[in-house]
């Protein structure tokens, strides 16, 4: 049995950002002991459509340490040790029996406001982004895979304060430049052309104030949404001009470029690796994917559209279904494996610093509820190696993210709908 | 007991009578319904549910789980009240409640309250989203942003890069919808950065060069030396095999798996080649031929030239044209696609008339928008996939003697290319953008010119202010400063003004009013995106100058007119109907091509277009809105002649064709889009073409699919054919709600396949074990039955088969109109339709119906009506 020389006073005592958690009753098991100095990371893997119900979740009866992996994360068995199952997670508001993704880390009321047939609320990554992006090149990176059926309304997993969708990169090569890809440009020249951008921003802002004039208030809040776009760029020039002189790190193991058409199962497993990159050299700490659906069925040789997959019966189907649950799980193999090769420099992994959650708000079919949910990596304290299933059936799936914005070292006391974080997921 | 005395409930009891009577009215009472104001209301008969199966324990007293269904009020008219429904919507549709211990309603109880619960929260939502009348200021969406563009600057960009417009459940002109993300604005920038530099070309016209190639001499090249190589890898792989046991990398190749797969090649791809090579007719063109790797296809390139466009000709005619089939005298052509080369950007298709003796010399205008559009390509019209190339080979192979796949039946004797031309030249001169220069203009006070007059016409109604002009112009003196060329500042600050507020919302201002008329200009600019989505031209601009020549009824009636008959409509034709008719559902499956060959892109696009041209064809010549549901005619082209059964149409333009007796089309119902949408590529879906006729055609969308409802327990982990699960959807109380009113109508169109092609007899192969079984009981494995389908419509009643069930929907015009009038309402204002825009419907209505539903008409009235002329 692992057993780390810890109390929770001495750990407590190790980093103050991780102070005013009461429910950390014991850090025993807990994965990691130097993750507390190390830089927190978050990454959400949504897969859209859901899983093989049959398939997919543990035995509701086993619970605890002691269960059998089930056969859709059987490619996971070399790590069961470090991951979570949760079940009865859901979010309340959920009624869209299509949107796997766009409300998964926002858990928003999509009739919350009078007058409007769609509304959104900011997402739990975009939340920890702005603690944990402070000091990175990249206050966040979200990803897409192209023909990702089943995710729903959005530009990706992530919506900013104000519930409007954030883009993101839908391709490996895209992903590879963002982040590596260095801006031959003279230092001075950069300099001037970071001013000359923020003298355009001047120049429409000008405009954007001459249109304000006699606006109705509805008018001024839609307005309003383009001034938001003007100040995340202002936002972004600054962190600009701030690692203006410093070169784009590389990866200790130097990465080819990505081929252009890479797609599938192929892709996801690009996209992973590029993310353990990015961490390695710290180019950002928060990550979103929708993961494809479509071109990864059809790369592991299916013929019928991801919907129709989803909507499985017995036969071919749910046989695709099934295929894809696994080679999900073993990407997410491949992936928590890199992580854990990834040593930092004092000594503990990636894999440590990281809080990953792999699910969708679709459990499977058109079924909302029990969201399926699975934790990996020791960056929110999490204790892994068990099957969860939470009393009431319908527990928050913010309850979760709470607890992993508080076990990251954020002092939220609520998101979206929580009623608390998820004390078992620390014991 | 609940106390049923209170006087709210007396009201309530009331109120539920109006919105009774407004319901078994119709709509020739429709009046009746707007007077009485919006109310989403359970009827108060299922007080007695919440009695027997609720209040034990969800009365106020106990509140069991917080949930307290005694003060809930029945009149569903707040959000939170609206919350606490759904969620009992969701328990009883999951099964969860009443519990099991507990007593369960019947299924009658439940099928109602299911029922009602479920149209009144739609109701209720619709209420609580209404928008109050409220028009929010709308973003160009990119329809709109493409076609502005061009009318600007007389180029087109593909702003596909930009987020999609797609709005959950409404139009893409709904302000309150259309945001603007973060990167957006970097986006805009880009756009206009490359529409620039395409509009604006200095310098010397570039000559026009005509290019002329004769294909056979690349493809020959390259194909002999590929079927070289395949001799010579078989010669290899024959020494190894009579080579008596030496290793196979003796041989050059890596293990004895190696050499099964390259004979196996080489018996799949040499054949075709050595065949394609011995024809005559290979070594004087190319003969466009399928074959394993795809199509061999007659290609030429565009020189690089600065934008422009060239002619593409080229010499075409039909082998064997005496007994060649007509569906085989058909190419397509289009661009090389950047992912797969198997696969093209299909432009086009064309007839072909010439022979391989007397050939005909065919003319395509082909525009290279970028570097990696420049091939123009060739061949014979064909399903646009390279598996299905391959599948489609390999069957043929097996069916066929000969291993040489499909007989070929074009062959292209030459290509030629001719270009670039222009519409003029410099192309800026007939644009925004010009500006004439005086002698004394510097490249300063010339290119503020050229900024100011391209922010004003960008800006619609709107001055640009100095004080902006001065920020653009000192942006461009900085760069001028820098050391950039004063014609590349220049489009650079250009492309700001295109990024700029003024240009990519539509403002209508109200300075502290809560509502005002439109003035002229704004008119002209509402007018104009609703008819083109486009900005408005030069005659609707002076019309607009004119004083208040614009509020004139006659007037406004005149112009729509006059915009209807103009070829810009089609962008309003194009973006209405794709909406209105859900046609997205058209892109989202891939067809299944060994069970539909002949369902290619060519036949998916025509099909699409022959929806709007039915809607076009309508509306500018006025013709009633029934014909959209029942009509004696069809809009086809030569294609689609052909795939319908349908003698006698020559060439690629559409046009109204009588239909022949005893053919099922005529109408939205008989047309491969609208069956294509109603299926998932392989199989039609009943209840998706249900939920179609109700939704689009009786104006009775149903709700959306509930979520988390049980399967059947005893249906776990069984196969279930559709027509068994449409059985069993009447079965459980949750499904029969709804799919008592879908199936029969997705049934009455069963006839249909999945592509729209129609069939007598069905035909049902049975597979797997029910097959082994049937065999072992001498029964046949593959059983015909007649269609059985009968059926009703939601209201009771009957019709037979198919003829009979579109005879009904048509009956019920006024339905169809109704949907239609509320769809444009929402679509030309740019906001939900709510029920304060009831009383505008039953305007419109009543003046369409004055000339029998005429579809023109409905457009007339709505650019006609107070609401379209106030902010």
């Amino acid at each position: 049995m692992r057993f780390q020389n810890r109390s929770r006073r001495s750990f407590l005592a190790s980093g103050s950002t991780l102070l005013g958690l009461p429910y950390l009753e014991s850090l025993r098991g807990a994965p990691s002991v130097a993750a507390a100095t190390a830089p927190r990371r978050m990454v959400y893997l949504a897969m859209g459509f859901g899983v093989t119900k049959q398939t997919w979740f543990p035995d509701k009866e086993q619970t605890g340490h002691d269960y059998d992996l089930p056969e859709g994360l059987a490619p996971l068995a070399d790590y069961q040790d470090d991951i979570t199952i949760i079940q009865n997670l859901q979010h309340k508001y959920s009624n869209e029996a299509h949107w796997g993704s766009t409300m998964w880390l926002t858990g928003a009321n999509r009739y919350a406001v009078p007058g409007q047939s769609f509304h959104n609320t900011v997402s739990v990554d975009q939340v920890a982004a702005e603690t944990l992006g402070a000091d990175t090149r990249f206050t966040s990176v979200q990803l897409n895979g192209r023909k990702a059926n089943g995710h729903g309304p959005g530009l990706s997993l992530a919506w900013n304060r104000q519930g409007k969708p954030v883009s993101g990169l839908d391709t490996p090569l895209a992903l590879y430049h963002r982040l590596f890809s260095d801006d031959k440009t003279p230092l001075a020249q950069r300099q001037q052309m970071l001013l000359e951008e923020r003298s355009v921003l001047d120049t429409v802002l000008e405009d954007a104030k001459s249109v304000q004039v006699g606006l109705t208030q509805t008018d001024k809040d839609k307005l309003d949404e383009y001034f938001q776009s003007i100040r995340e760029i202002e936002t972004r020039i600054g962190k600009e001009e701030e690692w203006l002189d410093v070169p784009k790190k590389m990866p200790k193991q130097k990465l080819k470029e990505p081929g252009a058409k890479l797609t599938g199962y192929e892709e996801i497993k690009m996209m992973y690796d590029l993310m353990v990159a990015a961490m390695e050299v710290d180019a950002t700490r928060v990550f979103t994917y929708r993961l494809p659906t479509d071109t990864l069925i059809r790369s592991l040789g299916a013929t019928i559209s991801s919907h129709n997959m989803s909507h499985y019966t017995e036969g071919e189907r749910r046989q695709v279904s099934e295929q894809r649950d696994q080679a999900l799980a073993e990407l997410l193999a491949h992936f928590i494996q890199k992580l854990k090769d990834s040593k930092q420099a004092d000594g503990t992994s990636l894999y440590d610093a990281s809080s990953i959650t792999f699910g969708s708000n679709i459990q499977s079919i058109h079924h909302l509820n029990n969201c399926p949910t699975l934790l990996t990596g020791g960056g929110a304290g999490f204790r892994h190696g068990q099957h969860l299933v939470m009393k009431d059936p319908k527990t928050p799936l913010c309850n979760l993210w709470l607890s992993q914005l508080n076990g990251i070292g954020i002092n939220a006391e609520k998101f979206g709908d929580s009623t608390g974080p998820i004390g078992e997921l620390f014991s | 007991m609940r106390p049923r005395t209170v006087p709210k409930e007396i009201m309530r009891f009331i109120s539920g009578i109006i919105l009774f009577l407004a319901a078994v009215a119709g709509p020739s009472f429709a009046v009746a319904q707007t007077t009485a104001p919006p109310q989403a209301m359970m009827p108060d008969k299922h007080f007695d549910i919440f009695d027997t199966y609720c209040l034990d324990c969800h009365d106020s007293a106990t509140a069991d789980g917080g949930v307290d269904l005694e003060s809930l009020s029945f009149d569903i008219d707040t959000i939170a009240s609206a919350e606490l429904w759904q969620k009992v919507l969701n328990v009883t549709n999951s099964g969860e409640m009443p519990p099991k211990r507990k007593d369960q309603m019947t299924t009658e109880e439940k099928t109602e309250f299911l029922a009602d619960l479920s149209e009144q929260l739609m109701v209720a939502r619709d209420i609580l989203s209404d928008s109050g009348g409220v028009i929010t200021m709308r973003r160009l969406n990119r329809r709109e942003y493409e076609n502005t563009i061009e009318s600007l600057l007389g180029v087109r960009v593909d702003a596909s890069t930009l987020p999609s417009d797609e709005n959950p459940g409404g139009y893409d002109t709904a302000g309150s919808a259309l945001f603007f993300s973060s990167d957006q604005f970097e986006q805009y920038r880009k756009l206009a950065r490359k529409a620039l530099d395409k509009a604006i070309l200095y310098g010397d016209k570039p000559k026009v060069k005509t290019l002329r190639v004769e294909p056979e001499t690349s493809i020959n090249k390259h194909l002999n030396k590929q079927a070289e190589n395949y001799k010579e890898m078989l010669a290899r792989a024959n020494a190894w095999r009579a080579s008596d046991g030496q290793p196979p990398t003796e041989f050059g190749f890596i293990d004895a798996a190696r050499v099964a797969f390259e004979e196996g090649q080489y018996d799949l791809q040499y054949p075709t080649m050595a065949n394609y090579l011995d024809d005559p007719l290979s070594q004087t063109g190319v003969i466009i031929t399928h074959n394993f790797r795809g199509m061999v296809s007659a290609r030429i390139d565009a020189p690089p030239s600065p934008g422009g466009y060239f002619k593409v000709r080229a010499r075409i005619g039909c082998i064997e044209a005496e007994s060649l089939p007509e569906d085989r005298r058909y190419i397509e052509y289009g661009t090389r696609s950047a992912s797969n080369n198997a696969e093209i950007n299909v432009q086009g298709f064309q007839y072909i008339n010439g022979t391989v003796k007397e050939p005909e010399i065919v003319e395509f205008r082909f525009q290279p928008q970028g570097s990696d559009d420049r091939s123009f390509i060739i061949r014979e019209q064909h399903v646009n996939n390279l598996e299905a190339f391959k599948r489609l080979f390999i069957a043929h192979r097996r069916t066929h003697d000969t291993k040489l796949g499909p007989k070929p039946s074009l062959w292209v004797d030459w290509m030629e290319i001719e270009g670039p031309h222009y519409e003029q030249w410099p192309p800026q001169r007939h644009s925004a953008l010009y500006v004439k220069r005086q002698e004394d203009d510097t490249h300063a006070t010339y290119n503020r010119k050229v900024v100011e007059t391209l922010a004003r016409r960008a800006f619609r109604t709107k001055e640009p202010s100095p004080a902006y002009i001065d920020k653009l112009m000192q942006l461009y003196e900085a760069k001028v400063a820098a050391g950039t060329r004063p014609g590349t500042a220049v489009k650079d600050v250009l492309a700001i003004v295109l990024a700029s507020p003024s240009f990519l919302y539509i403002q209508e201002p109200t300075h502290g009013k809560k509502k005002r008329e439109l003035n002229p200009d704004e008119l002209a600019v509402r007018l104009a995106y609703f008819l083109w989505s486009s900005p408005p031209d030069q005659t609707l601009l002076d019309v607009a100058a004119d004083g208040d020549q614009l509020k004139q009824p006659e007037v406004i009636r005149q112009q729509t007119k006059r915009m209807l008959a103009d070829p810009r409509a089609d962008e309003f034709i194009h973006g209405f109907t794709h909406q209105w008719l859900h046609m997205e559902r058209l892109d989202f499956f891939q067809f299944d091509y060994e069970k539909f060959p002949d369902y290619d892109t060519s036949i998916k696009e025509s099909g699409r277009q022959e929806i709007y041209e039915m809607i076009k064809d309508g509306i500018i010549h006025g013709r009633p809105l029934r014909e959209l549901v029942k009509s004696d005619h069809v809009m086809i082209n030569n294609l689609l002649a052909d795939y319908y059964g349908i003698d006698g149409v020559e060439g690629e333009d559409y046009r109204r064709v009588a239909v022949p007796a005893g053919l099922p089309r005529g109408g939205l119902l008989g047309t491969t889009a609208i069956m294509a949408m109603g299926s998932d590529g392989e199989k039609a879906s009943a209840v998706e073409r249900g939920v179609w006729i109700l939704r689009s055609l009786l104006n009775d969308p149903p709700p959306p699919a509930p979520a988390n409802v049980p399967q059947l327990s005893r249906l776990a982990d069984q196969h279930v054919s559709e027509r068994e699960l449409v059985k069993l959807h009447q079965e459980e109380a949750q499904c029969a709600q709804c799919h008592q009113k879908i199936d029969p109508l997705g049934f009455g169109l069963q006839n249909f396949d999945a592509a729209g092609i129609w069939h007598d007899i069905e035909v049902h192969k049975l597979t797997g074990a029910a097959a082994k079984r049937a065999k072992k009981q001498g029964k046949p494995v593959v059983i015909k039955t007649a269609f059985d389908t009968s059926g009703t419509l939601p209201d009771g009643t009957a019709f037979a088969d198919f003829y009979e069930m579109r005879d009904r929907i048509a009956e019920r015009e006024d339905d169809f109109a109704r949907g239609f009038t509320e769809n444009l309402i929402e679509y030309a204002l740019g906001r939900p339709f709510g029920f304060t825009d009831q009383k505008m419907a039953d305007t419109v209505m009543k003046r369409a119906a004055k000339r029998d539903y005429a579809m023109d008409e409905f457009i007339l009235a709505i650019a006609q009506s107070w609401r379209f002329k106030m902010k």
